[in-house]
């Protein structure tokens, strides 16, 4: 039951019969008049009980991109159902009204949208829809919550993508497209065609110059079909916050641009979340395209208060692919003890595969390197330079093992994730 | 095998059993003080619970049943006992009612709040035979009419006080206490303090009025002293019957009082607060029901990645440890001159601070002596370290 503003007016004019008839009488008198019409109101409401929601809609948006939320209000009673309707989107739903008018004569439909505008990544969800029935005077109202659950999935923004034409650009220019092809800009064997002055003699076809009055020279392309598996740590490392964006989402946005442009680059991409057991997978093999199929994986994926279980990591590397692949490690270079557990599975991984070690560096580490004016900024600047130190030696023993590190701040390290992937693409080691 | 358990299970089973009586009376014995204790002071609670709420006996100052120190029973019984009636009366009709049933009655007036007002005091000392006021105020003289006035108090450290008058009352009683008494100025005064014309004892001109301006001539505390008893049981006594009258709030005549804001307003203002009430209720329910019951927001967990480096620096700096501070802050230099000279990972220290000083053309000594400082002092550290600095941007710049 809830009462309307309407009703708290009429309760506030019921003075004036009270102060023309002063006395208990008339003031009790007055008080169960209101009483009375606010209940006569009630039992001529139509029933939110019988009400029937039905949602629709689209499942997916874009962080920050306005959604249409629409619901569908089906009366099954016998009276009409006037009044206004909650729809309980969580608050990261960024719901623009979420109380709006409902009028629903009986025994029809009615369609309502709500405008969400989320902002936080993720499945947003809608457990009930509430409704208030006032009666015929809008003085007092019904209410009721249905329970009909909605839910739509926030996908990750890929903000990334403005990187993607220059990558791809350069991945154009070892493939076939480019204008020049030299050696080095593949191992593959592409084509035989005429020499011009420029190319690398190197490459020049001794046996098929023979054949013809011509020099001939061969043209490499990049390796094709080759694989490449980004595993992303999702354990509480994930959880650290650099530079207003979890390790988790600037992981997330190195690996959609890689994905993207492996892709691109005729390569089977597989995604997988890790901690102590899968949380999402994705690749290429399946219906729809790439993107799509990493962005909804990616949607709900949040960091786990858990220690990652980097044991299992090979494991599930040979689960996916048993062949040899380019194993993208997104996961952080400090922060526990990397000795322990993400140096021996890299080096396990890197016996068969070419590894990546993907890491955030932070940003504010550098700023507190340069705070050396007092005895406090110095102990910080210390603190600072052991981090980074830390990070160095781990980077170190990484390479020794022939592992790759990649390691740089967050807004670059999609880039030099894609970078790096187009490097070892032109030297041919995957 | 099996024999033993079983008897230990019986010994275990019986012990506790057997122990249960001496146990308890052997804790009993070891608490017996505390014990002893704890009832002494819940018997003591109980008496001063029962001391508050046990109902008081009369302690209104004269009152005739007051046995207390300020009360005046002794007086009563005296007076009583030698065949005068007294009337112990409360409020005004009551004692009316006594004066009107007696021939010749004596009354006794101790107003100490001024509840009477002029007309029931003239009516009051119509109706008597003698009146004796006791420590009146300003008011019932005035209404008495009887010509005496106040006059201040006895001075301090006056103990006792001559009659030094011819009244025969006075003359008989001889001395009386003189503490913490009235003066009263008009008519036949006497017990007066010296230098003063004003006296304990006012007598009026037709002697049908006296004030006494002491209560300890009185009091049951004071009664056997000096000449106390004698002066009162001569004022009260002197007729058959005494009507003891110590007027109460009661019979404060509320007529005349001036009109309070709640008679003077309106009928109708007496409601408008409680329907306001009603209204600010209407409204609270209307602003205060939810639409619909909360939904959850589930929170990611997020946590500031520097907060690591930036506890290590707290405690760096708490336990002052230089030391650890000075050997980061050497490996990081270090590190990075090997990254600008070129010289690779595998470099040593020595290797590093001979190219850094042939790369600025200075001594390797100098460099060595810097990067090789152990600076003693926080004021040393902080100076080291801009060296520190300055030595790399060197470096890096040529």
């Amino acid at each position: 039951m809830a009462i309307s503003g309407r009703f708290v007016l009429l309760v506030l004019l019921g003075l004036v019969p009270v102060l023309l008839l002063p006395g208990w009488g008339s003031f009790f008198a007055v008080a169960a008049v209101l009483a009375a019409v606010a209940g006569a109101d009630l039992a001529l409401a139509g029933s939110p009980g019988l009400l029937q929601v039905v949602r629709g809609g689209p499942v997916n948006v874009a962080l920050n991109a306005p959604v249409h939320a629409a619901l569908t209000i089906h009366n099954n009673g016998r009276r009409r159902v006037r009044g206004s309707f909650r729809d309980a989107w969580q608050p990261s739903a960024g719901a623009a009204d979420p109380i709006q008018p409902v009028d629903v004569p009986a025994g029809e439909s009615r369609r309502a949208a709500v405008v969400l505008r989320p902002f936080r990544r993720g499945d947003i969800k809608s457990p009930h829809v509430t409704f208030r029935s006032f009666g015929p005077m809008g003085l007092a109202a019904r209410q009721r919550t249905v329970t009909s659950a909605g839910s739509i999935r926030v996908l990750p923004p890929f903000n990334s993508r403005r990187h993607l034409p220059s990558k791809l650009q350069k991945l154009r220019e070892l493939d076939g497209k480019a204008a020049v092809q030299i050696r080095g800009a593949g191992t593959e064997f592409d084509s035989l065609r005429d020499y011009v002055r420029g190319d690398d003699v190197r490459s020049i076809d001794w046996r098929a110059t023979a054949r013809r009055s011509a020099v001939v020279v061969r043209t490499w392309r990049p390796e094709r079909d080759r694989r490449v598996l980004m595993v992303l740590d999702t354990s509480r490392t994930a959880a650290a916050r650099i530079d207003d964006e979890t390790r988790l989402d600037s992981g997330l946005e190195a690996a959609l641009l890689l994905g993207v442009l492996a892709e691109r680059g005729g390569d089977r991409v597989d995604f997988l979340a890790f901690d102590r057991r899968a949380r999402a997978r994705a690749g290429t093999a399946g219906k729809g395209n790439l993107l799509g199929r990493l962005v909804q994986a990616m949607a709900p994926l949040e960091p786990e208060l858990i220690e990652m279980d980097w044991a299992a990591v090979p494991a599930q590397v040979r689960a996916v692919t048993a062949h040899r692949s380019l194993v993208v490690l997104l996961t952080s270079l400090d922060g526990g003890a990397p000795e322990e557990g993400l140096i021996p599975a890299a080096a396990q991984l890197a016996v068969q595969h070419v590894v990546v070690v993907a890491a955030v560096r932070d940003p504010q580490l550098g700023a507190m390197l340069s705070e050396r004016s007092d005895a406090a900024g110095v102990f910080r600047a210390a603190a600072a330079e052991r981090a980074l130190l830390q990070r160095a030696a781990v980077s170190a023993e990484l390479r020794r093992f022939g592992v790759e590190v990649v390691d740089a701040e967050p807004h670059q390290l999609p880039p030099g994730l894609a970078d790096m992937y187009i490097r070892l693409k032109a030297a041919g080691r995957l | 095998m099996t024999g033993s358990v079983s008897e230990a299970d019986v010994a275990r089973d019986a012990g506790p059993r057997q122990a249960a009586g001496p146990s308890f009376r052997s804790r009993l014995r070891r608490h017996r003080g505390l014990v002893a204790f704890g009832a002494l002071v819940a018997v003591g609670l109980g008496l001063v619970i029962w001391g508050q709420l046990a109902p008081k006996g009369d302690v209104v100052p004269l009152s005739v049943s007051n046995a207390g120190p300020d009360g005046a029973r002794a007086v009563a019984q005296i007076l009583g006992n030698h065949g005068v009636q007294v009337h112990d009366v409360r409020n005004y009709d009551a004692a009316m009612a006594a004066l009107d049933a007696s021939s010749s009655p004596t009354l006794l007036i101790y107003d100490r709040k001024g509840a009477l007002d002029g007309q029931r005091l003239r009516g009051l000392a119509d109706s008597s035979a003698r009146v004796v006021v006791v420590s009146p105020r300003l008011e019932t003289l005035r209404a008495l009419d009887g010509g005496i006035r106040q006059a201040g108090v006895v001075p301090e450290g006056t103990p006792a006080l001559d009659p030094g008058c011819s009244l025969p009352d006075a003359r008989a009683a001889g001395q009386v206490s003189g503490g913490s008494g009235f003066v009263y100025d008009g008519g036949t005064t006497c017990f007066r303090p010296s230098g003063s014309a004003a006296g304990v004892l006012a007598a009026g001109a037709d002697g049908r009025l006296v004030v006494l301006g002491s209560t300890a001539v009185l009091g049951n505390e004071r009664l056997d002293e000096l000449g106390n008893a004698a002066l009162g049981l001569r004022l009260l006594g002197a007729s058959p019957d005494l009507v003891w009258y110590l007027p109460s709030l009661e019979d404060m005549d509320l007529t005349g009082s001036p009109r309070t804001l709640d008679e003077l307003a309106p009928d109708w203002v007496r409601f408008v607060g409680p329907w306001l009430v009603v209204v600010a209720l209407a409204a609270i329910a209307w602003r205060g029901r939810r639409h619909g019951p909360l939904v959850f927001e589930p929170l990611p967990v997020v946590v500031k990645a520097v907060e690591t480096a930036e506890g290590r620096a707290r405690l760096y700096h708490d336990n002052r440890a230089m030391d650890q501070a000075r050997d980061n802050l050497r490996a990081g230099t270090l590190s990075r001159l090997a990254a600008a000279l070129r010289l690779g990972p595998g470099a040593t220290a020595e290797a590093i601070v001979d190219a850094a000083a042939r790369q600025l053309g200075t001594a390797a000594s100098t460099v060595s002596d810097l990067v090789n400082d152990h600076p003693r002092s926080e004021a040393r550290l902080v100076a080291w370290v801009r060296e520190l600095h300055t030595l790399e941007k060197e470096v890096k710049r040529r």
